[in-house]
C-alpha cells in the first residue's frame, strides 16, 4: 500500500465499521447485552453503550480497512476477509479484552464462551457487514465499482445452481431435511415447503453470484467459499431472518443455536452444491463458447482430458496417503467396522478396504477440483483442509449414515458424537492437500520461472494470494472446531 | 500500518528466524492471560511448576513460529494473507498439540472425543490468538528486516542471457531424451539455455509408422509435438547446415529463402539420426520409397491405395499385375513390419475394388541375408518367417536389390519383379551433416564417441542414436551399440546426465545399456518377441507388442488417441480416403491444358 491510499483506507473502513456495528448493536440491543459494553465507561446507559459500541466498530472498521486494502477487491473477497476479521476480534475483544477492561479474570473456559455464544453471531455479522460495504465505498487509488459487464448472466447461472442445488439435496436426502423445513415450516403444507425451500436456492444462488460474478479460481476453492458461505446463510437466514420472522426474537443462545443446529449441515451443503454448480455452470459456457484467443489466455499446454486424467490419478494417490493417516484415528477410535457396514460387513480389514476406497475417491474428486489451485504447503494446507471439513458434513454426517439405512445424523448431539471422525476428516484433509501439492510440484513444476509464459503463470498464482483464500480457510476451521464444541458442551 | 518495502525475495533463513521471534513474542503476550487462569502447569511427569511450564510454552511457541515462517513465510503486502495463515496454524496447532501430542504424552493415549476438546477449550482460545499475533509478527519482523537491509537484496533481473547455451540437433528419440533430461536437471538454473534445433516440429514414433503406412492409425496420433512436450526448452524448426566446431557455432536455415541461423553453444548434442543409405544402386533414389518420416508413411500410404484405384481400371493385365505387386527390401525389423501391414491393408481392402482378382495380389521380401529378423534368435525368425508365408508373402532370402526401374525392381541373382512400388528398409547411414565434421567416423559413417558419448578429442561435442558410434564398455573391443530407438533414448538421457555432470565440475559416466528386448508384430494380431531372454508369439507378443509400445508412446493424450484408433479399428474397416490424389501422366496434359487456356 502507499502512503497515500492508507488514510483513506482507514476512513472507509471507520464507515463500513460502522455499519457493521449498527446492525451488531441493534442485535446486541435485542439479546440485552448493550449494558456490558456500556461499563466499559462505567454507565449502564443504552445510549451511551451504544454509543461506545459504535466507536469501537469503527475503530476496528478502520483496522479492517487497513487489512484488505491491499487485498483484492470484491464483495466474494471483502466478505470473507470480514468474517475472519471477525471471528478474530470475538476471540481477542469479547472473551479477552473486555473483560480485563471491566476489570474481570479472563475466562476462556467453555462456559464462558458458550455464554458469549450470541456475541460471536454478533462478531461474524458485523465482519460480514462491514466487509460488503468496504467494496461499496470508494477508496483513493482504486477505480470504483462501476457496473460490471456480465452479472445478469452470472445472476441467471447462480439461480439456476440454487434451484439445482436445492433440487438435488431435496431430492436426494429425505424431504424432511429440505434446509427450511426444521425451523419454519414443519407444520406447514407441502407446496409451501416447496416453495420456501425453493426461494431459498434461488436467493442463495443469486447472493453467490453477486459476490462471484465471475468466479476467479477452481471449482474446489469456490466449493469451499460456497460452504462457508453457506455458514453465513445459517446465521443469517436460520438464526436470524426466520426467528424475527415468528415474532420469537433472535434465536443467538447457544441453548436455541444447539436446536437450530440441525438445519446447519443443510445450509453448508446447498451452499457448496450450489457454489460448484455454479462454477461448472461458468465452466461449460468457457469450454463450450470460449474462442481460440481466450483459450489461449486460459492454456495449460494440454487438453482438458490429459490434465483431467493427471490430476485424478495424483489426487487418488494423495487421497491413500491420507486415507491412511485417517486410518490411525479410526483404529484408535473403532470406526472400521461401521464403515464396513457400506458393504455389509463387519470385519475390520473390510472396513479398512472400504475406508481406503473412500480416500481414493475422494482423493481424486480433490484433485479435479483443487488442480492448480495450491502454491504452497500453506494453501495446500488450507483447501485440503477445508476439503476434509466438507467430506465430514457430506460424508460422515450425511451420506454414511443414510447408506447404512439411516437417517442424516444432523443433529447437536450427533455431531458431537462424531467429532474424532470431524478430526479425523481434518487430518485426512491436510495429508491429502499436502501429498497432492507434493506431487503437483514434482511432476509439473509450473511456478519456476524458465520461459516468460512461466513467470506469466506464477503472477497469476502470487495473485490468488490477494484473495480471501486465507480468510476462507480461518472461517472453515473456526466453523469446523469452535461451533461443535461451543454447542456440545451443553 | 506502515509502508512496505519493495518486493523482492527475501534471503534464506530470515523467513524461519523471523518467525521464531514472532512466536515467541506471541507466546509471551498469549502467556499472561493463560498464567492467569492456571493454564501453564504442562501436566507431565514431573514437572507440573508454572516456571517449567512457561519455559516449554515459550519454546514451542518458537518453534511453531519457526515452522509458520518457512512454511508460509513472507508475502509482500501481504498482512491479511499472514495473520489469516497465522490463525489457520494456531487453530491446527490446537489440533496437534491439544487433542493428539498431550494425550499421547501423558499416557492416556489420544481420543480425539468432544470432552477432550471440551476439557482443552481455553487453549484452543489461546492458541487462535497466537496464531494471529505470530502472523502479524512474521510479517512486520521481515518487513523491519527489508527496510532494514535493502542492500541485502538483490533487486532487479539476474544477469542478462544465459550463461550457458547447450545446442542439441536432432528432435528423435535421442534429442528429445536428452532435452527432457536437461529439463529436469537444469530445472532451477535460469543462466543455462537449452536449444532443441530439428527439421520436425513433433517427435515421431517410429515403431508405429507402419501402421500409418498401413491407413490403421492417424499420422498425427503418432506424434508429439516438441513444443508440447519441452515447455523449458527453446526449439528452432531449421535444417542444419554446418557446424564449426572452433568457433562453437551451429548455422541452421529454418527455410530455404530465409538466411541461416547462427547459434553459438557452449555443448553441443549431435543427435540428427540417419536417412535411407540407397547404396548408389541405380533408381533408387528416383523411384524408391523410405519410411523414415511421416511424410514417407503418408504417401506410401496414398500410394498403395491409388494404385488400387488404377489397376481396378486397368486393361493392360501386366501393367496391372505390377501396380498390385509390392516389394519390400530389407528383411529387419521394419522391412518385416511393414510388409506384414500392406499386405493387411490390401488384402482387406481389396473388396472394395469388385474388378481385381485376389489371387494377383502379390507381396515381396527381399533379404540379402539367409534369414529375416537377424536380431531375433533363430525359432522367433522362423516362426515369424512362418507366419509371413502364411500370409501369402513371398521372401527372396539370400538376394539384394541391384536396380530399380519405373516398372520393375532388378535383384542380384539376374531376375526381376515387375512392381510400382519398392520400400527401401535395407540400409541406412548417419545423417549427412557428420560427414562435413572434423570428427573421426566410424565405418558406417557414425561420429566415433567415447564411452561417456563424448566425441573424440573434445570436450563440448557429444553423439548419441544412429548418427554415433558408441563402445560399449562392457563388450569387446569395437562392440558398437546398435541404432535403435531403445538405446537412442537412454543415450539421450545419459548424455543429458553428464552435461549436466561437466557444468558442475565433475567428469562423464561411461553409457552402459543392455537390450531389454525385440519385438516385432507380424500383422493382425501376430508378433514374436524376446525379451530379457524370455520368447513369447502369437496373441501374447502381439499384446506386448501394443502394450510396450503404448506405454513407451510419449504423450498421454497420443496413447488416448492411437487406443482409441486400435479401438475402432475392431469395429471399421481400415479407410482407403486419397488424401493425395496421386499424379498420372494422363492428368498432367489435362493441366497444363487448362493452365494454358487461363493463361
Amino acid at each position: 500500500m502507499n502512503r497515500t491510499a492508507a488514510p483513506s483506507a482507514l476512513w472507509t473502513g471507520a464507515v463500513a465499521g460502522v455499519a457493521g456495528g449498527l446492525v451488531f448493536g441493534a442485535a446486541m440491543a435485542l439479546v440485552g447485552t448493550l449494558p456490558t459494553v456500556a461499563s466499559l465507561v462505567r454507565t449502564d446507559s443504552l445510549a451511551v453503550g451504544f454509543a461506545v459500541h459504535l466507536v469501537i466498530a469503527a475503530v476496528l472498521g478502520a483496522g479492517l480497512g487497513m487489512l484488505v486494502a491491499d487485498q483484492r477487491t470484491g464483495a466474494g473477497e471483502s466478505l470473507f476477509w470480514g468474517l475472519a476479521y471477525g471471528a478474530f476480534w470475538w476471540f481477542l475483544g469479547a472473551l479477552t479484552l473486555l473483560p480485563l477492561l471491566r476489570g474481570r479474570p479472563v475466562d476462556w473456559g467453555v462456559a464462558a464462551a458458550e455464554a458469549a455464544f450470541p456475541s460471536l453471531l454478533g462478531h461474524l455479522l458485523y465482519g460480514a457487514v462491514a466487509g460488503l460495504v468496504l467494496v461499496l465505498l470508494p477508496l483513493a487509488g482504486r477505480a470504483p465499482p462501476g457496473p460490471r459487464r456480465g452479472t445478469a448472466a452470472a445472476v441467471l447461472r447462480g439461480s439456476v445452481a440454487g434451484l439445482a442445488a436445492v433440487w438435488l439435496l431435496v431430492s436426494q436426502l429425505a424431504a424432511a431435511y429440505e434446509p427450511l423445513a426444521l425451523t419454519v415450516m414443519q407444520a406447514a403444507p407441502r407446496p409451501v415447503v416447496v416453495a420456501g425451500t425453493a426461494l431459498l436456492g434461488l436467493a442463495a444462488g443469486c447472493g453467490l453470484a453477486l459476490l462471484y460474478p465471475r468466479p476467479a479460481d477452481g471449482a474446489g476453492p469456490l466449493l469451499i467459499r460456497g460452504m462457508a458461505y453457506g455458514f453465513l446463510l445459517w446465521v443469517v437466514v436460520a438464526l436470524t431472518a426466520v426467528p424475527l420472522l415468528r415474532g420469537a426474537g433472535l434465536a443467538w443462545s447457544a441453548g436455541q443455536v444447539r436446536d437450530g443446529f440441525v438445519t446447519l449441515p443443510s445450509y453448508l451443503l446447498l451452499g457448496a452444491v450450489t457454489a460448484l454448480v455454479y462454477r461448472v455452470l461458468d465452466g461449460a459456457g468457457r469450454v463450450l463458447f470460449a474462442g481460440p484467443a481466450q483459450r489461449a489466455r486460459r492454456a495449460e499446454g494440454e487438453g482438458a482430458g490429459t490434465r483431467g486424467i493427471r490430476a485424478a490419478v495424483r489426487g487418488a494417490l494423495a487421497g491413500t496417503a491420507g486415507g491412511l493417516l485417517f486410518t490411525v484415528i479410526m483404529v484408535r477410535i473403532g470406526f472400521l467396522g461401521t464403515v464396513a457396514g457400506l458393504v455389509g460387513g463387519t470385519s475390520t480389514t473390510t472396513g479398512l478396504a472400504v475406508h481406503l476406497v473412500i480416500s481414493v475417491l475422494i482423493g481424486a474428486s480433490y484433485g479435479l477440483v483443487f488442480r492448480r489451485q495450491t502454491y504452497d504447503p500453506a494453501s495446500a494446507l488450507g483447501w485440503g483442509v477445508a476439503y476434509g471439513l466438507f467430506w465430514w458434513v457430506l460424508g460422515a454426517l450425511t451420506l454414511l449414515p443414510v447408506w447404512l439405512g439411516g437417517e442424516p445424523q444432523w443433529d447437536a448431539a450427533a455431531a458431537a458424537a462424531a467429532f474424532p471422525s470431524l478430526i479425523g476428516h481434518l487430518v485426512y484433509g491436510s495429508g491429502l492437500g499436502l501429498v497432492y501439492y507434493l506431487l503437483e510440484a514434482r511432476d509439473s513444476p509450473w511456478w519456476r520461472t524458465r520461459t516468460q509464459s512461466e513467470a506469466l503463470r506464477v503472477a497469476r498464482r502470487q495473485e490468488q494470494l490477494q484473495t480471501a483464500a486465507p480468510a476462507v480457510w480461518v472461517v472453515t476451521l473456526v466453523l469446523a472446531l469452535i461451533i461443535p464444541v461451543i454447542l456440545a458442551a451443553g | 500500518m506502515v509502508a512496505e518495502p519493495a518486493d523482492g525475495p527475501v534471503p534464506r533463513g530470515v523467513e524461519p528466524v523471523a518467525g521464531a521471534v514472532a512466536g515467541l513474542l506471541a507466546g509471551l503476550v498469549v502467556a499472561v492471560p493463560q498464567s492467569a487462569q492456571g493454564m501453564m502447569a504442562p501436566g507431565l511427569a514431573g514437572f507440573t511448576s508454572d516456571a517449567v511450564g512457561l519455559g516449554l510454552f515459550l519454546v514451542l511457541s518458537a518453534l511453531v513460529g519457526a515452522a509458520f515462517g518457512t512454511v508460509f513465510g513472507y508475502r509482500p503486502r501481504g498482512y491479511a494473507a499472514t495473520m489469516g495463515g497465522g490463525l489457520v496454524a494456531g487453530l491446527l496447532w490446537w489440533v496437534l498439540r491439544s487433542l493428539t501430542l498431550q494425550p499421547l504424552l501423558t499416557g492416556g493415549g489420544p481420543t480425539w472425543a468432544l470432552d477432550a476438546a471440551t476439557a482443552s477449550f481455553p487453549f484452543l482460545i489461546g492458541d487462535v490468538l497466537f496464531g494471529g499475533l505470530l502472523g502479524l509478527g512474521l510479517h512486520l519482523l521481515v518487513g523491519l528486516f527489508l527496510r532494514a537491509r535493502p542492500a541485502a537484496v538483490p533487486h532487479g533481473p539476474p544477469a542478462e542471457g544465459p550463461s550457458t547455451r547447450i545446442v542439441i540437433l536432432g528432435g528423435g528419440f535421442g534429442g528429445v531424451a536428452a532435452a527432457q533430461e536437461l529439463e529436469r536437471r537444469l530445472a532451477g538454473a535460469t543462466s543455462v539455455e537449452v536449444t532443441l534445433v530439428s527439421d520436425s516440429n513433433a517427435l515421431l514414433f517410429t515403431p508405429m509408422l507402419a501402421e500409418v503406412a498401413s491407413s490403421s492409425l492417424e499420422p498425427q496420433h503418432i506424434s508429439t509435438p516438441v513444443r508440447a512436450s519441452l515447455p523449458g526448452t527453446v526449439f528452432r524448426r531449421a535444417e542444419v547446415e554446418s557446424v564449426d566446431t572452433a568457433a562453437r557455432v551451429v548455422l541452421a536455415r529454418p527455410s530455404p529463402a530465409a538466411p541461416a541461423e547462427a547459434l553459438p553453444y557452449d555443448h553441443l548434442v549431435l543427435a540428427l539420426g540417419g536417412v535411407p543409405n540407397y547404396r548408389g544402386l541405380p533408381g533408387l533414389a528416383e523411384h524408391a520409397f523410405d519410411l523414415k518420416t511421416l511424410e514417407d508413411a503418408t504417401g506410401l500410404r496414398n500410394h498403395v491405395i491409388g494404385l488400387l484405384e488404377r489397376a481396378d481400371v486397368e486393361p493392360d493385365a501386366d501393367e496391372r499385375r505390377r501396380q498390385v505387386t509390392f516389394v519390400v527390401a530389407g528383411g529387419g525389423f521394419a522391412g518385416s513390419e511393414l510388409i506384414a501391414e500392406l499386405s493387411d491393408l490390401v488384402v482387406g481392402v481389396v473388396r472394395y475394388f469388385p474388378r481385381l482378382d485376389p489371387a494377383e495380389l502379390r507381396f515381396v521380401l527381399v533379404h540379402s541375408q539367409d534369414r529375416i529378423l537377424p536380431e531375433l534368435g533363430p525359432q522367433l525368425a522362423a516362426y515369424a518367417l512362418d507366419k509371413l508365408r502364411e500370409k501369402g508373402i513371398e521372401f527372396r532370402l539370400g538376394t539384394r536389390v541391384a536396380a530399380l526401374r519405373a516398372d520393375a525392381v532388378e535383384l542380384d541373382d539376374g531376375t526381376e519383379v515387375g512392381t510400382r512400388t519398392l520400400v527401401w528398409t535395407a540400409g541406412n547411414q548417419p545423417h549427412p551433416v557428420m560427414g562435413t565434421l572434423p570428427f573421426p567416423r566410424s565405418r558406417s559413417g557414425a561420429v566415433s564417441c567415447d564411452a561417456t558419448m563424448q566425441v573424440g578429442g573434445t570436450t563440448d561435442v557429444w553423439a548419441v542414436g544412429d548418427c554415433a558410434a558408441i563402445p560399449d564398455p562392457d563388450g569387446d573391443e569395437g562392440v558398437l551399440y546398435p541404432p535403435t530407438a531403445q538405446h537412442a533414448l537412454r543415450q539421450g538421457a545419459a548424455v543429458a546426465r553428464n552435461i549436466a555432470r561437466a557444468l558442475r565440475g565433475r567428469p562423464p559416466q561411461p553409457f552402459r545399456f543392455r537390450t531389454l528386448g525385440m519385438l516385432v508384430v507380424l500383422g493382425h494380431q501376430q508378433a514374436a518377441a524376446e525379451i530379457r531372454g524370455l520368447r513369447f508369439s502369437g496373441l501374447v507378443a502381439w499384446l506386448l507388442w501394443r502394450g510396450i509400445y503404448l506405454a513407451k508412446l510419449p504423450g498421454l493424450e497420443k496413447k488416448i488417441r492411437v487406443l482409441l484408433d486400435w479401438t475402432l479399428d475392431l469395429f471399421f474397416p481400415r479407410d482407403i480416403v486419397l488424401t493425395q490424389v496421386p499424379r498420372t501422366p494422363r492428368s498432367e496434359p489435362v493441366l497444363a491444358d487448362r493452365g494454358e487456356r487461363r493463361a
